[in-house]
């Protein structure tokens, strides 16, 4: 025999992989090479010709980048959130901490309804927003929001333990050469925060990159200007212009899967940098 | 004695690892605020919006039979897929975590899939595959068994979406318990069923839980994957999230925040759980130790 | 070189007392031990002359100074932490550097007189081959070593050291023992050091302070307190 699996007096070896592997391949792997299969008959040159339409390049790129800055803002407040949640005590912090993961558990069509209710011009805040000439809901603003919602949990949840293990001797020490507070918090704990933040912040970014139902009723959903991706691959199948769909649907995980392993590769790096073995 | 240095008195002491306190009076200050503005309104709003014409519109429009027939379509999509796949995270995360294999580190990669992608393209892909037009869809359609915009579909697209939720939960809580203990029991004479069903079953339910609760919540709750294969027939296809959608866009505020209430209620339910767990069991769940 | 007064200390926490009043006098360029088991408040005394701690009531005198109202920026004392504390992100060379780099840009030496004292210190550590390693890459010796450079490149008033050597095993222990007495004297610093160790307290230090339950028990010479220990606890202890 090979040596595929190390001999094991455990039990249940054929059986578990069995059937994990017929599970995924069948919910998994077998729709998606579906899609990748249908992408390899176009070709890229068919693919391109679908996509470098004005609405197909308008929606990607309101996606991705929309997606991009949503992503960067939970970065920056997830860090800060976790920080707030590990260090400080205030009335009300452990159900704050709780509520961290409502976008995890709320529905996205209800998170949707609810956030045009809420910033549409006749909203609380969108009626406050109109108040200064904002328009929040029906505009990218809107698709900001919602896309920040949804990624909401991810940075707080991969940073928080990293916080909790960092040794307060280490700030101390900074602290003993002379560093004050913001430097230390720079030059020692950022540094240090930085992987899981990395982490967390990819998980953002993929899910608000292909988020549909929290999007589709705030944005207004207007060609070239609030349309996204996702959407526009719905209307194609509405249509039944499974070619279109698909090609879309290409275009998107192959974005995805590539900035995913830009990602990936600056983590490791920054890992690297931290941990070295 | 004099002092040439600026003093320090012990009210204005405080340890290094703290920031100022108007730095933390004004941070938790930023955080409340933004966490107010972004997650609690809305979920309030649910609420209003769903009695903003009392308790009986509210219940009334949910004792319609469309409203009715999604929350049974719905109960029966998380009943099918939610146990299918805890039996894969189950079956997943014993293989991964008691032997030893080429192509481990593939095989994870591969069962976080589904997080980087759309749960539209998940529905795209389940239409591509099993779509009336495809090669299996065509000859399924044919024996009398729709897969897509049918219940099968539904359930597909939801495992999808789904489907990392239990096996990324047990993985790594199983990988950390390691296989003495059933080891151990295999040596006492136990069958390999009687060792799972006694050693490793008790010592991952509640991560197993864990797992279930935050997949459950997920199914009962997608909408982008289930959009695109379920058709949006009213009273066949059309699950509680999509008949939200559709309320909702005939101005039927009252009836789609209702049917909003109770998924929302559902979410509220399922936070207490997961929190009480996290509370509880913490050293038995890997979500709390992760890193 | 400077001379250290600890008058009336005392320090609670909650309800208990970690120091009772304490007062004591540290001649300047002395290495002195402060000796007892885990609880005596040492390293609470340790912590305070670092600045890391504000003391409940006392003050601290530096050369006759009141300087109890300073930071913990502003004593430059040099501090050894018990696990070193070594950024771990940061090389060897970027650890010792770190307290010049932290300069305000007026007092901030030029990146080659850094790179020049950063050399300088790791020659008196007898490491100099060491710079571009991370923290992770050496032995707990060797991170002793390094610490204790990190809070020399700070050009510090004192060296304090909480168990710079708890966490080595035996042999090493020893070697470094000789390696702390050989930097304590080369630099001239004020030198305080936190042991459980009596061994290592009295073979080390120019006076041992001995401590228990928040309060000193005897100060004096190792010698002195070897020949005449003031009290039954001292005489337990050392004889241990």
């Amino acid at each position: 025999m090979t040596t595929f699996v190390h001999r094991s007096p455990m039990p249940g070896f054929g059986l578990s992989l069995g059937i994990t592997l017929s599970v995924l391949s069948l919910v998994v792997l077998l729709p998606i090479g579906a899609l990748l299969l249908k992408g390899a008959a176009f070709g890229p040159a068919g693919i391109w010709s679908v996509v470098s339409t004005e609405r197909s390049l308008a929606a990607l790129f309101l996606s991705f980048r929309l997606a991009l800055f949503a992503a960067l803002f939970n970065l920056v407040f997830g860090v800060l959130l976790a920080w707030v949640l590990v260090r400080y005590d205030f009335p009300g912090r452990r159900l704050i901490d709780a509520a961290v993961d409502l976008p995890f558990a709320l529905p996205t069509a209800v998170a949707g309804i609810a956030l045009t209710t809420l910033y549409a011009p006749t909203g609380i805040f969108g009626s406050l927003a109109k108040e200064v000439g904002w328009k929040i809901a029906y505009t990218q603003w809107g698709i900001l929001i919602a896309l920040i919602f949804v990624g909401l949990p991810f940075v707080t949840r991969t940073v928080q333990p990293v916080i909790e293990e960092i040794e307060r001797e280490v700030e101390e020490a900074s602290a003993t050469l002379g560093a004050n507070r913001a430097y230390t918090l720079r030059r020692v704990v950022l540094p240090t925060l930085t992987p899981a933040a990395l982490t967390g912040f990819a998980l953002s970014l993929a899910r608000a990159v292909g988020e549909y139902g929290s999007v589709i009723f705030i944005a207004g959903n207007i060609p070239l200007k609030t349309e996204i991706a996702p959407l526009l691959i719905v209307i194609r199948l509405e249509e039944f212009d499974y070619d279109g769909a698909a090609a879309i649907g290409i275009a998107m995980l192959v974005i995805s899967f590539a900035m995913l392993l830009a990602i990936n590769i600056i983590q490791v790096w920054s890992r690297r940098r931290i941990s070295h073995v | 004695m004099s002092s040439a240095y600026p003093t320090l008195t012990a009210r204005r002491f405080r340890p290094v690892t703290q920031e100022a306190p108007l730095v933390r009076v004004a941070l938790i200050a930023f955080v409340i605020l933004v966490l107010v503005v972004l997650l609690f309104a809305p979920l309030i709003a649910v609420f209003v919006e769903a009695l903003a014409k009392g308790w009986l519109a509210a219940i009334e429009s949910l004792a319609h039979p469309d409203a009715r027939s999604a929350i049974w379509l719905t109960l029966t999509v998380a009943a099918i897929s939610v146990p299918l796949n805890a039996v894969f995270g189950i079956a997943a995360a014993w293989a991964i975590a008691k032997f030893d294999f080429r192509g481990k580190a593939l095989l994870i990669t591969l069962i976080d899939l589904p997080f980087s992608v759309s749960p539209v393209v998940a529905g795209l892909c389940m239409v591509l595959l099993f779509g009336a037009n495809s090669l299996m869809g065509g000859w399924l359609v044919a024996q009398g068994f729709p897969i897509v915009f049918a219940l099968p579909g539904i359930v597909l697209a939801t495992m999808f979406v789904t489907f990392p939720f239990v096996a990324r939960e047990l993985i790594p809580v199983m990988i950390e318990q390691g296989r003495a203990e059933e080891e151990a029991a295999l040596t006492l004479g136990a069958s390999g069923w009687r060792t799972f069903l006694t050693v490793t079953l008790p010592n991952i339910r509640w991560a197993l839980l864990y797992g279930v609760l935050l997949c459950n919540a997920r199914a009962m709750g997608e909408f982008g994957a289930v959009a695109v294969v379920s058709g949006k027939i009213r009273g066949q296809t059309a699950t509680m999230p999509i008949t939200i959608e559709m309320l909702y866009n005939e101005y039927l505020s009252v009836a789609a925040f209702s049917l909003a209430a109770v998924l929302a209620g559902l979410a509220l339910v399922t936070l207490t759980l997961k929190t009480l767990l996290e509370w509880r069991h913490a050293d038995q769940l890997a979500a709390t130790h992760r890193h | 070189m400077i001379h250290i007064e600890i008058d009336e200390i005392s320090k609670t926490f909650g309800a208990t007392s970690a120091l009772h009043p304490v007062s004591l006098a540290i001649p300047s360029g002395a290495l002195v031990a402060l000796l007892g088991p885990s609880g005596s408040g040492k390293t609470t005394l340790l912590r305070i002359l670092g600045g890391l701690e504000y003391p409940t009531s006392g003050r601290v005198l530096f050369d006759g100074q009141d300087a109890t109202g300073l930071t913990v920026q502003e004593r430059r004392a040099g501090f050894v932490f018990q696990s070193y504390a070594l950024f771990r992100h940061m090389t060897v060379f970027e650890n010792i550097a770190y307290g010049l780099r932290a300069r305000p840009r007026r007092s901030r030496p030029s990146n080659p007189e850094i790179a020049r004292r950063v050399a300088r210190l790791l020659d008196l550590i007898q490491l100099p081959y060491i710079g571009a390693r991370y923290p992770n890459q050496l032995s707990g010796g060797q991170r002793q070593r390094v610490a204790l450079a990190r809070a020399l490149a700070i050009e510090p008033r004192m060296l304090l050291l909480d168990e710079p050597f708890g966490a080595l095993d035996a042999q090493v222990r020893k070697e470094l023992r000789q390696g702390l007495r050989e930097i304590h004297d080369t630099t001239g610093l004020t030198s305080i050091f936190v042991t459980h160790d009596q061994a290592e307290a009295m073979e080390l230090a120019d006076v041992v302070v001995v401590m228990s339950m928040g309060r000193i028990e005897q100060i004096g010479k190792p010698s002195e307190i070897r020949a005449r220990p003031k009290t039954d606890f001292v005489r337990e202890f050392i004889s241990v």
